[in-house]
């Protein structure tokens, strides 16, 4: 009798105590959820705290690499997911000796250089990682460029492929790659950026060969728009995926693969050691 | 209701004794610390890879805009992620860590992901055999030719399963709490936590968002749990009344719960499986902002569902209970 | 409810166990039946399973209800504890409409059915605390005295999963008997007994009887209820055929006398040629072979009462010798051949 009545009376009061606590909380959630008027609760916009800036990248003890762009800077086509951040992540650290951490890969595919523009003025998600780099890697401007013939291809015309729509392309994009270059400059002015030239993806095909001469342009307009940067410099990859693009190229006709990326990554380091 | 009160210290005596208890600090006592250690092992990987939390956070958002970029990606499916993305960006704007690395977080987290399917099986620990297992045992004989009316016996048998309900979510908030705050710390309990995101399609109206105390949500988001619960355990009641067999009613509730989560998962293009007690279980998804299974469910509803349901295993339950004839 | 629950499981002001003994016997006129059972049917499933049961229990009597297995037995006996619903026809316990007032009715009722099943995993003494608490004025000392009333105080702190079935008939009893009922009712209680058990159960039956206490014993074996009734209501197909004195009942049907001689076909005819004896065949009787065992090859007669020792004395002054007469009782099957004779004349 003892013993039963104890353990009823403490289990008894626990499990009541908890009945009670459970049913105020459902009581509670139901009045936050129905009934408060939450912008009396509004939430305080606290300040980030303001990263570290990570400096220029000679100097540090270790280089701190934010990488922005499109899918080549996401890697697409290479099937081991790599793209060229990562193999200029190892060759780095193996060419400097330096300890060398990635901070954020925030390249998204498929992302205009108008795209890059508007993310950079909106989201301040994207000022930490920035500020915090020492080293920048861009690619922007191909989803500008080849979109119209991409979407034309899609269409099935391959016959007459406006090739003079790459060319038209170009003044808008231009002016978006030189505000994206503003605004990369405003959160951290003294990090490397790097920015990897466009190349032709579609040399391959026999009537968009001529392409090259429009993507040349945009190399050229890119290089006047980061020639006025003392610590930014235009990689060219054009080269690289012309006389045998088919053994750096992906299925896909578009994006580079494994190999074609290595490629890249070296031009990269070549141009930074 | 005079009279009530030994019949119900009968029942909760009878249940402790059963070992049920027993068995379910057992399951978390084994389970909470598998959880926290693969909790730890995100937070080393985490910690490896990025500078801090914001750099995490951005890289989540970045790929969850990676993911919304892709084709192949069903429109429907691209609605959590858009959701998904203004909620973090939403943290991340206001500087606060959603994963935050203490006790309360992972407590808070694992809490919230446990309703769907954890709970309603520590639940059926408790109740499947609550009627069942008296009919098995042939002790329904004694039970019910007792001077006792039959409703009394079944409503003490419920308040019991009540106090037990309720004793099993507090104990697994606590053990997971001590648990994990072995690695992690005691902390977190006043980190601001938002709640208030309302759905409206693929976006999110943010003008109802506003921050509680970790503290605070934790009790809110347990009363949600407790009515989830609740609701499972009155129907596990009725199959209990109904099925002979204890491991029968195990199954078909089982099933219910299962099959209810399925549907939740593929949902949407089926819109009448809003109104299946299992799709609307998940009543913290409200608390966090996730947007429902299907489409023009929102709190008021799924407590009305579940409300439906449980007034309806009661109506069963005692119908079946003072009526039934004990044949065997 | 916290506040006045400690009141109402002991009452101060409530009269002692005894005094409230004696105010409910007086509540009970001498002849008032204890439980009073009219025109009880049953139908499940659109199969009647109870056709027509009826009796009176009186207050201090043992009462039997012999039947084979499957007449109805235990569907009666759970409908007389609310097990089941009757489809037609009432049950008074202690004057409380069983459907009306169950509470009041169970109140005055103790039972066993079928086996006595207990929660194994609480020991005896929570086993009966659990039954103490679902009716009032039970207190810790009730629980005391039923169980030294059943002589299981050594072994009360252990699980009831360790106990022997002797004891958990025993602590079947004590629970019954917790709520000081008018009435105890025990399924076919000898069940699964040894042979030693059975005589402590029978010995134990009597004592509880002495103490006023009206008891409702069912069984399908004859000479259990002849050993242990006072009046018997015997039960076939859902139907009762017959209530009345044990003795008077039985009686109806003759016993048989066997007989074994060192010259035995001397001896059957000579017995044939007496009025007072009637002989049976090989296959005419339908005695038991177990009360055959022990006198293979034994004439089987009935013989009158008072017819006996002339019979006897005839044989041996033939110079027979007479290595065994042996009286016989009835069997049921007997029983209810002559029951229904009786009821198609």
């Amino acid at each position: 009798m003892k013993s039963s009545g104890t353990l009823w009376r403490v289990v008894g009061t626990a499990s009541l105590a908890s009945t009670l606590l459970l049913a105020g909380g459902f009581a509670f959630a139901m009045r936050d959820m129905l009934i408060v008027t939450p912008s009396v609760q509004q939430a305080a916009r606290q300040a980030p705290e303001e990263a570290q800036a990570g400096g220029q990248y000679q100097q540090a003890d270790e280089i701190l690499v934010t990488a922005l762009g499109d899918s080549l800077t996401k890697g697409v086509g290479d099937n081991s997911g790599r793209g060229y951040v990562k193999p200029v992540l190892e060759q780095l650290k193996a060419a400097t000796g330096k300890p060398v951490q990635q901070i954020n890969n925030l390249a998204i595919s498929g992302l205009t250089a108008a795209e890059l523009d508007k993310m950079l003025a909106e989201d301040r998600g994207l000022d930490n990682p920035i500020r915090q780099a020492n080293l920048i890697l861009l690619t922007i401007g191909g989803n500008d460029l080849f979109r119209p013939v991409l979407e034309a291809r899609e269409n099935g015309s391959s016959s007459d492929i406006p090739l003079d729509e790459i060319e038209a392309q170009i003044p808008a994009a231009a002016a978006s790659l030189k505000s994206v270059v503003e605004r990369i400059r405003a959160i951290n002015p003294e990090a490397t950026l790097v920015y990897a030239g466009l190349y032709n993806p579609f040399y391959d095909i026999a009537e968009l060969r001529d392409g090259s001469a429009a993507v040349q342009r945009w190399n050229d307009e890119a290089y006047r728009i980061l020639a006025k940067d003392e610590h930014a410099v235009l990689v060219p990859v054009m080269d690289l995926f012309e006389q045998r693009s088919a053994a750096y190229m992906a299925s896909d006709h578009f994006h580079p693969n494994q190999d074609g990326y290595v490629r890249i990554a070296q031009r990269i380091v070549q141009a930074l050691t | 209701m005079k009279g009530m009160l030994p019949l119900v210290q009968n029942e909760t005596l009878k249940i402790w004794k059963k070992k049920r208890f027993y068995v379910i600090l057992l399951i978390l006592l084994v389970l909470v610390p598998l959880f926290t250690y693969a909790q730890l092992r995100v937070s080393q990987t985490n910690a490896a890879n990025f500078k801090d939390w914001r750099n995490q956070i951005q890289q989540q958002i970045t790929d969850l805009q990676n993911t919304l970029a892709s084709d192949r990606m069903p429109e429907e499916w691209k609605k959590y992620d858009r959701i998904k993305v203004q909620q973090l960006q939403y943290y991340l704007d206001h500087d606060i860590n959603p994963n935050s690395p203490d006790a309360a977080t992972f407590t808070r987290q694992f809490m919230a992901s446990s309703v769907s399917m954890f709970f309603p099986l520590l639940i059926l620990a408790l109740s499947s055999d609550l009627v069942s297992g008296e009919r098995t045992g042939g002790t329904i004989k004694m039970l019910l030719t007792r001077p006792v009316r039959r409703w009394k016996i079944l409503t003490s048998k419920l308040i019991a399963l009540t106090l037990y309900v309720s004793l099993a979510i507090l104990a697994t908030g606590a053990v997971c709490y001590l648990i994990s705050g072995l690695l992690f710390g005691y902390g977190g309990w006043t980190m601001p936590v938002f709640t208030g995101f309302v759905i409206d399609g693929s976006a999110i109206d943010a003008t109802g968002v506003h921050a509680v105390p970790q503290w605070a949500y934790m009790l809110m988001q347990s009363g949600l749990i407790w009515i989830s619960c609740m609701t499972i355990a009155i129907l596990s009641t009725m199959v209990s009344v109904l099925v002979r067999s204890t491991a029968a009613s195990i199954v078909t509730m089982m099933a219910a719960v299962i099959s209810g989560s399925i549907l939740a998962g593929m949902a949407s293009s089926w819109e009448a499986a809003k109104y299946i007690f299992s799709v609307n279980i998940d009543l913290t998804d409200y608390l966090e902002g996730t947007p429902p299974p299907i489409a023009g469910m929102d709190i008021g509803f799924s407590l009305a569902v579940l409300g439906i349901w449980a007034a309806a295993a009661l109506v069963v339950s005692y119908g079946v209970f003072t009526k039934q004839d004990i044949l065997n | 409810m916290t506040i006045d629950y400690p009141v109402r499981r002991r009452p101060k002001s409530r009269p002692s166990a005894a005094a409230q003994d004696a105010a409910s016997k007086a509540g009970v006129a001498a002849g008032e039946p204890v439980l009073d059972v009219r025109g009880l049917k049953k139908r499940i499933r659109r199969k009647w399973i109870i056709h027509e049961v009826g009796f009176q229990v009186h207050p201090g009597e043992i009462f039997g209800f012999l039947g084979p297995n499957g007449s109805g037995k235990t569907t009666t006996i759970r409908m007389l504890v609310d097990l089941i619903k009757p489809t037609e026809g009432e049950i008074l316990i202690g004057g409380h409409h069983l459907a009306r007032d169950p509470e009041k009715a169970l109140a005055e009722v103790g039972c066993i059915v079928e086996n006595p099943e207990m929660y194994p995993y609480l020991t005896g003494w929570e086993n009966l605390e659990q039954f103490a608490r679902m009716q009032p004025g039970i207190g810790e000392d009730r629980i005391r005295e039923v169980v030294s009333i059943v002589r299981l105080d050594e072994r009360i702190h252990d699980k009831v999963r360790d106990y022997s079935l002797g004891m958990r008939q025993r602590l079947g009893i004590a629970q019954a008997l917790l709520g000081r009922p008018k009435l105890l009712i025990l399924d076919e209680p000898t069940n699964g007994l040894d042979p030693k058990g059975i005589k402590e159960l029978r010995e134990f039956i009597r004592m509880l009887s002495a103490t006023g206490l009206s008891l409702f014993i069912s069984s399908h074996l004859l000479s259990e209820i002849q050993l242990m009734c006072d009046r018997v209501a015997i039960i076939n197909e859902g139907r009762v055929l017959a209530v009345g004195r044990v003795d008077e009942l039985v009686g109806q049907a003759s016993s048989f006398v066997l007989w074994q001689t060192d010259r035995q076909e001397e001896a059957r005819a000579l017995l044939a040629d007496q009025p007072s004896v009637q002989l049976f065949g090989d296959g005419e009787h339908r005695l038991d072979e177990g009360a055959l065992a022990h006198l293979p090859g034994a004439i089987v007669t009935s013989v009158d009462e008072e017819a006996l020792p002339d019979v006897v004395e005839l044989l041996v002054r033939r110079g027979i010798g007479i290595e065994a007469v042996q009286r016989v009782a009835p069997t049921l099957e007997e029983l209810f051949l002559r029951l229904t004779e009786v009821e198609a004349e």
